[in-house]
């Protein structure tokens, strides 16, 4: 049963602040804007844990379930259905049998119709890494760290269309409308740094994700939880002080809001939500420091640039794989700030054409996909690094994943793969999965996840636990029902964790 | 805790375990039938030798190992271990799975025994030990003996019981004077508590006006009711805002929340519906003109049969997936979606139910089985997400002129009949007139609305006989150029060809020469299909194909087809079908023979005459396209198992909550009937949910809170209500007042309740600090549209246009799927009212939507009010606030002239309703002398008092 005065995390302003600063004489919102470990307390079972949220700043530091194994997260995402089969899911007999009919495969209608024959990957595989993994010569250089990488082969999801798959992967749910998971675990966890936004999304330089701003959008979860969208060539809308407005005038303005607002709360002494908006300016101005000196990647050294890619010159494809790997510095440095998630985008919605600006290669895979390699490899491969060798990834999880896989056929009449959802590959990195792991796998072809089968809810709930979090029981209260990231589905993969 | 999911099959592995051991189970039936032993109960534990007792036995054992999977948090396999009758009634696909007396022959051993691999129980935790399951099998061997539980039935749950009116008290705090203030009044006196004083006179006409209106009273406004002290002041003011179109704005705002409304299909195309508005328009109008709510329901879910069509926008106003795919799976899953989606918008925006839990499972906590589910689903089974034409309102003289048009029509069809009579030849030719003639062998046109793709193609799923063949296929673009052809660069493929005749090759099919010569034909009897790919993007609106255009053959024609357009790659559009042709039959003109010549030439004019009276009809009544729906009759519905929709079970006819009542309808009720008697149904007084549902969400938007905070919820799992007997005063007087919204809100407005000061009292504070019981007046912070709207207000540039399209605060880019791009300056067109902004889902507008603005891909029965730094940021720092700074201080200066003190005191006046104070003076003086007017505002614009209702 929903208890009547838990349900909404905000209900109880008044009631919290009577609580915990029930002295509020005048102006002690220093305090209230401290850093409170608010105990996430609840009783046994799966009863939910409803975070305590300080209206007055809903994004302070909220203690885990239970000991967390990372406190960070970098999510990756590459948009458009990246084809596991020329990238990590090694098939030798779907090379045997290259250009043969797939069995079954003359019944099979996929998103687009029906399918032609089975066919290899245009990229040759090799072993990689001490532990001899197999990875294409498409992404070569993330191959290279394939010791780091917790593959799972057997990820399935539900859909086979871009933006219920985008919503799946990145909210739980195939409609539009859930919290994104960055969300879901700044609600759960707030976020260590008070200057910058707890959960940042990156726009891959080309544009927003198919799904647009449901990946990082708050669903029904309160506005102070949405992810902010900027990345290294676009700031934060209306973040900068208006062109025209001297600092001074700005900072005057500022001040005075501030003593009008201070006289008007005398009015109503003890209103948290009152509070609340006066720290929200406070904040703000803090966000207008310290995210132009965060997204400023011009201090980085020349090594480092190279190092990801970030200088890379010449044709169109140059040109987005240094704005990719500008965006990859701009992870490395917001995780290096403490914000709690980012996520990073590599891919965009469709312009130019299907499989143009991401990874959706339904009739010219090979020509296509040498573009998405050459953008993803370098960059990524550079972060990771670039993540440890700073001793980031001792408390951050890396997560690689796309919103489904591809199939070992090609399209009837065409030289590229459908769309696949039952079975397709995801990697984690970093902190607190076992490195270098394989879980799952799918057939002969690596059409179906058949071994260790893994639903994206499983997924979820083994992030969510990685962070400390029962996905049972982060819940919110939506519209008559108890909400979770994994609806009422998943279970932690726990042979994947360290 | 409850929630709801979807599964899909087929992708999940779980399924195919599911199944395997299904079929397993079937397999040892077979064997225990047979008279084989059952699975190896050798390996069985041996039952204990004792008499068991269920309750020190057998129940610790079920509750430390089973109850967790299979109780009342969730049922695993529909099995449910917590209760007698369950238990004994058994799972999904193993009932029942005790056999009393018969210990080795039920499933329940086998499966805490590990005899069988894959449903070895418990699957978590420990197995259970020999003793325990030789306990179990005991208990079975003994008679499977539970004894009943407490015989007190189940409560009924207090929002299923009738509203009475409760007796309203007389003398307490409050008075009698409003039965509302004497209710709030009892539960505030037990609390130890009272009414806060009345507030200000200028804070109660603001309050008035932010909570009723969105918009804050002018200066005029707020300096002629503060002067005014006759007794029917209040009441006078109270009409007068309940009168004016600008409350239909507000509240009208509220319910497209409930109705999760917005002006794109969302998913990832996210095309603008641009027909959506007059739903918007209707809700406005509907709250306007106080319909009667009962009205208002009927018509949001039947209003096509009530004469006010676009009521029905409600039912499809959510988020539309129009990616289809050849995927049979694919279609029937979205399918599902969009109806589950009108069922948990019914269920939750009138009757506060959350339907939606019983797509996949009966309720956990409401009387709501998966059966009543579906049974809502199939009342709207024939609901397609499209647009249909409004009757065009019409002036006197043409609704006479369309009177006289119908007479004229009735007598041409009573002569032409009389003629077909004479031909005897009588047919029921006339109903042809709603459909497009039946397809004929020369030529057939397809017209649709303009689509921009890159390719057509034509599915052909039967014929007049043979294989399918079509001489030509022309697709022409809005200038009338024939797009298809060859020589465009348009390329064409198929399903096959026939073998060997030169006369029927691919190419021939647009190579722009028709007849049977060139013709093409299929490989396949009766089937097959052909593709033409464009050079690029067409944006293309007809099409017309053949089979000889010579008239020489009439096989091979198509009667039953699929036209669909690549309108972004894999992604197809069904364009035009067969299921909009009248079926063919024989040549509708043979009866034409068997008359005289006289009599046919009589006959054809009258042909040539009804259709030009139904153009003339057509042209008269014939409205805008709006996105309300289009009703068909639907295929039975089905329940499904888990809610997936390639499993399908028993039948389901329409009906409703059968817990709570019966619509008496059969399987194959009329479509549109269906909807009907739902809508009655729940529109009933006696329906003890909808007039509680609905005066609890009128109190939740007066007082920021609902007397139950869960607006949407009312069942079980939905919280008590502060104050059951206000709760059932305000519904027993909705509907003794024939359910006028306005009427009840007048009631509240008047209250000492809704008057009382919002200052916060240190006693209140400790006892009720969110003011639920209503000691003071609550204060909030105003919603997204409010304060867009008050800062347009006060500075003089909103724009009161009422209706129609909506203005965007976006560019759009349509590249397959739109995308949204914010806008940066703005003009008058962005200066009307928020709530005819064309929203977008997914993109919130870029200054006010992080201000908890909901996206309307879910229903938002209550809002968040978050306070961020984003928000923060937009209000300081955006263009728009920026430009609306300049343009009151402009305001400013013609209103108070040059002297700072005049402007700061007018600034006051306009965005706060009041005078400043002496150091809110002193302050303004200074900013507006130091930093100039419009900093000055810019930051008014900021401050809480601004943005808060008090």
């Amino acid at each position: 049963m929903a208890s009547p005065d838990r349900i909404h995390p905000f209900l109880n302003r008044r009631a919290f602040l009577s609580q915990s600063a029930t002295a509020l004489s005048g102006m002690a919102l220093a305090q209230l804007l401290g850093r409170d470990g608010l105990l996430a307390a609840g009783p046994a079972g799966v009863s939910p844990i409803r975070p305590e949220i300080n209206p007055a700043n809903p994004n302070a530091v909220r203690k885990p379930h239970f000991a967390p194994r990372a406190k960070q997260v970098l999510m990756i995402f590459s948009a458009g259905g990246c084809s596991h089969l020329d990238t990590f899911d090694y098939k030798p007999e779907l090379i045997r049998r290259h250009g043969q009919p797939m069995p079954g495969g003359d019944k099979l209608v996929t998103f687009q119709g029906a399918q032609g024959a089975l066919n290899r990957s245009p990229w040759e595989f090799r072993p990689r890494g001490k532990s001899g993994k197999m990875v294409s010569d498409l992404v070569p250089l993330l191959g290279g760290l394939a010791d780091e990488m917790c593959f799972i082969h057997s990820l399935t999801g539900k859909t086979n269309t871009h933006g219920p798959g985008e919503n799946f992967m990145n909210t739980g749910f195939t409609l539009d409308g859930f919290p994104s998971i960055g969300a879901w675990t700044t609600y759960a966890l707030g976020s260590a740094n008070d200057d910058l936004p707890a959960f940042v999304a990156i726009p891959d330089p080309r544009g927003v994700p198919q799904s647009a701003g449901n990946c990082w959008n708050p669903g029904f979860l309160p506005a102070a939880f949405q992810g902010t969208d900027f990345n290294a060539a676009k700031p934060i809308r209306n973040l900068a002080r208006p062109g025209g407005i001297s600092p001074e005038k700005d900072r005057a303005t500022r001040e005075f809001i501030a003593r009008i607002n201070r006289h008007h709360l005398e009015k109503f002494p003890g209103d948290t939500e009152l509070a609340a908006r006066i720290s929200s300016y406070e904040l703000a101005a803090r966000m207008q420091l310290s995210v132009p000196d965060v997204g400023d990647i011009s201090t980085e050294p020349a090594h480092i640039l190279r190092m990801y890619g970030a200088d890379s010159t010449g044709d169109r494809t140059q040109e987005i794989k240094a704005g990719y790997a500008r965006n990859c510095i701009l992870a490395r440095r917001l995780i290096e700030k403490g914000v709690r998630f980012v996520q990073l985008f590599n891919g965009a919605y469709q312009v130019g054409g299907e499989g143009t600006s991401n990874w959706d290669g339904h009739k010219v895979l090979k020509d296509q996909y040498t573009v998405h390699g050459e953008v993803l490899d370098q960059p990524t491969a550079a972060l990771l690094t670039d993540l440890k060798q700073r001793g980031l990834l001792a408390d951050t999880l890396v997560v690689w994943c796309t919103e489904f896989g591809r199939m070992p056929t090609f399209q009837a009449g065409a030289s590229g793969r459908d769309h696949n959802p039952a079975g397709f590959t995801a990697w984690l990195a970093g902190a607190g999965v076992k490195a270098p792991f394989s879980y799952g796998a799918t057939d002969d072809f690596g059409y179906k996840a058949v071994e260790k089968v893994v639903s994206v809810y499983d997924f979820h709930a083994t992030i969510l636990q990685i962070l400390g979090l029962d996905h049972q029981r982060l819940s919110f209260y939506h519209n008559g029902i108890e909400r979770r990231l994994t609806d009422v589905h998943g279970e932690p993969l726990s042979e994947v964790l360290a | 805790m409850s929630g709801h999911h979807r599964i899909r099959a087929g992708v999940l592995g779980i399924w195919v375990v599911d199944w395997a051991a299904r079929l397993l189970w079937v397999a040892g039936l077979l064997q225990a039938a047979n008279g084989a032993s059952v699975p190896d109960s050798a390996r069985m534990p041996v039952a204990a030798a004792r008499s068991v007792d269920f309750v020190r036995d057998i129940r610790p054992i079920f509750q430390v190992h089973c109850v967790s999977c299979h109780g009342p948090d969730r049922q695993r396999g529909g099995l449910r271990l917590d209760d007698r009758e369950s238990a004994l009634k058994g799972g999904e696909n193993h009932a029942p799975a005790i056999h009393p007396l018969k210990s080795a022959e039920s499933p329940l051993i086998h499966f805490v025994a590990g005899l069988v691999p894959e449903l070895k129980m418990p699957r978590k935790g420990d197995p259970l030990s020999d003793e325990q399951v030789g306990l179990l099998r005991a208990w079975i061997d003994q008679g499977a003996i539970w004894p009943a539980e407490s015989p007190v039935p189940k409560t009924v749950h207090w929002a299923f019981k009738p509203v009475v009116r409760p007796p309203v008290p007389v003398g307490s705090d409050g008075g009698a004077d409003n039965p509302i203030d004497a209710l709030v009044g009892v539960r505030l006196a037990e609390k130890g508590l009272t009414f806060a004083p009345p507030a200000e006179r200028g804070a109660f006409i603001r309050r008035l006006y932010l909570v009723m209106h969105g918009l804050p009273p002018t200066p005029d406004e707020v300096a002629e009711f503060v002067r005014d002290l006759r007794p029917e002041a209040v009441e006078l003011l109270v009409d007068r805002v309940l009168a004016s179109p600008r409350y239909g704005e507000r509240w009208g705002r509220h319910w497209l929340d409930i109705a999760r409304y917005a002006d794109s299909n969302g998913f990832e195309t996210n095309r603008e519906r641009k027909n959506a508005y007059p739903y918007r328009d209707y809700v406005i109008r509907s709250l306007n003109e106080d319909k009667p709510y009962d009205q208002f329901i009927r018509e949001q879910l039947a209003g096509d049969a009530l004469g006010a069509d676009a009521g029905t926008g409600f039912l499809v106003a959510g988020a539309y997936d129009i990616v289809k795919s050849p995927d049979p799976n694919l279609t029937l899953m979205q399918r599902q979606d969009e109806l589950a989606d009108i069922v948990n918008t019914t269920g939750t925006a009138f009757l506060g139910l959350t339907l939606g839990c019983a797509r996949c499972h009966d309720h956990k906590f409401d009387p709501i089985s998966q059966v009543d589910f579906y049974a809502v689903q199939a009342v709207f089974g024939g609901v397609n997400f499209a647009e249909r034409k409004l009757p065009r309102k019409m002036s006197a003289a043409e609704t006479n002129e369309l009177r006289a048009l119908e007479a004229t029509l009735s007598s041409q069809e009573t002569a032409l009949a009389g003629l077909k009579d004479k031909a005897g030849a009588q047919r029921d030719g006339v109903s042809a007139a709603k459909r497009l003639p039946p397809v004929n062998a020369r030529s057939n046109e397809e017209s649709f609305p303009p689509v921009t793709a890159t390719a057509v193609r034509f599915h052909i799923l039967a014929t007049t006989g043979g294989e399918p063949g079509l001489d030509e296929l022309e697709v022409y673009d809005a200038a009338g150029t024939n797009v298809a052809l060859a020589s465009a660069g348009t390329k064409p493929t198929a399903s096959g060809t026939l073998a060997g005749y030169a006369i029927h090759k691919l190419e021939h099919l647009n190579d722009g020469l028709p007849g049977n010569n060139r013709s093409w034909i299929s490989d396949t009897a009766g089937r097959g299909w052909v593709k033409l790919e464009f050079a690029g993007p067409r944006q293309i609106q007809r099409l017309v194909w053949g089979r000889d255009r010579d008239g020489g053959f009439k096989d091979r024609v198509a009667t039953e087809y699929r036209i669909e357009a690549e309108s972004a790659p894999g992604q197809w559009l069904e364009i035009a079908s067969s299921a909009g042709r009248e079926p063919v039959t024989a040549d509708p003109n043979a009866y034409l023979k068997h008359l005289s010549e006289g009599d046919a030439k009589v006959a054809r004019s009258l042909q040539d005459q009804i259709r030009q009276t139904k153009a003339q009809m057509e042209k008269l009544a014939g409205g805008q396209p709006a996105w309300v729906g289009t009703f068909s009759q639907p295929k039975p519905t089905h329940r499904l198992y888990r809610g997936d929709p390639m499993q399908e079970r028993e039948m389901v006819a329409p009906g409703s909550v059968a817990a709570l009542g019966s619509l008496g309808l059969s399987v194959d009720e009329p479509e549109q009937r269906r909807r009907v008697r739902l809508a009655e149904w729940i529109a009933s007084p006696t329906n003890p949910l909808t007039a509680r549902v609905m005066v609890n969400r009128i109190w939740h938007y007066v007082f920021g809170i609902g007397l139950v905070d869960t607006p949407s919820d009312f069942g079980a799992n939905g919280t008590t209500p502060t104050n059951p007997a206000l709760l059932d005063w305000l519904a027993d007087e909705f509907v003794r007042g024939g359910w006028s919204i306005k009427q009840l809100q007048k009631r509240i407005l008047l209250s000492r309740t809704f008057g009382q000061s919002a200052a916060p009292r240190p006693d209140g504070m400790a006892v009720d600090a969110d003011a639920r019981l209503l000691w003071r007046f609550p204060p909030r912070r105003l919603e997204a549209e409010a304060i867009r709207d008050c800062v347009l207000a006060v500075s003089g540039a909103l724009d009161l246009r009422m209706h129609g399209p909506g203005f965007y605060l976006q560019r759009v880019e349509d590249d397959n799927v739109n995308r949204y791009f914010p806008k940066e300056t703005f003009g008058t067109n962005e200066f009307r009212r928020m709530v005819y902004l064309s929203r977008i889902r997914q993109e919130q507008d870029s200054v006010f939507g992080a201000f908890d603005c909901p996206s309307g891909n879910q229903v938002m029965p209550r809002r968040s009010r978050s306070n961020t730094p984003l928000q923060a940021l937009n209000l300081f720092n955006s263009n728009f606030v920026l430009q609306q700074a300049d343009l009151i201080a402009g305001r400013l200066l013609r209103e108070a002239g040059a002297d700072p003190a005049s402007q700061g005191a007018r600034a006051f006046e306009l965005m706060y309703g009041r005078a400043p104070d002496r150091f809110e003076s002193a302050e303004s003086l200074a900013m507006i002398r130091d930093q100039g007017l419009p900093a000055f505002c810019r930051a008014l614009y900021n401050t809480s008092e601004f943005l808060f209702v008090f």
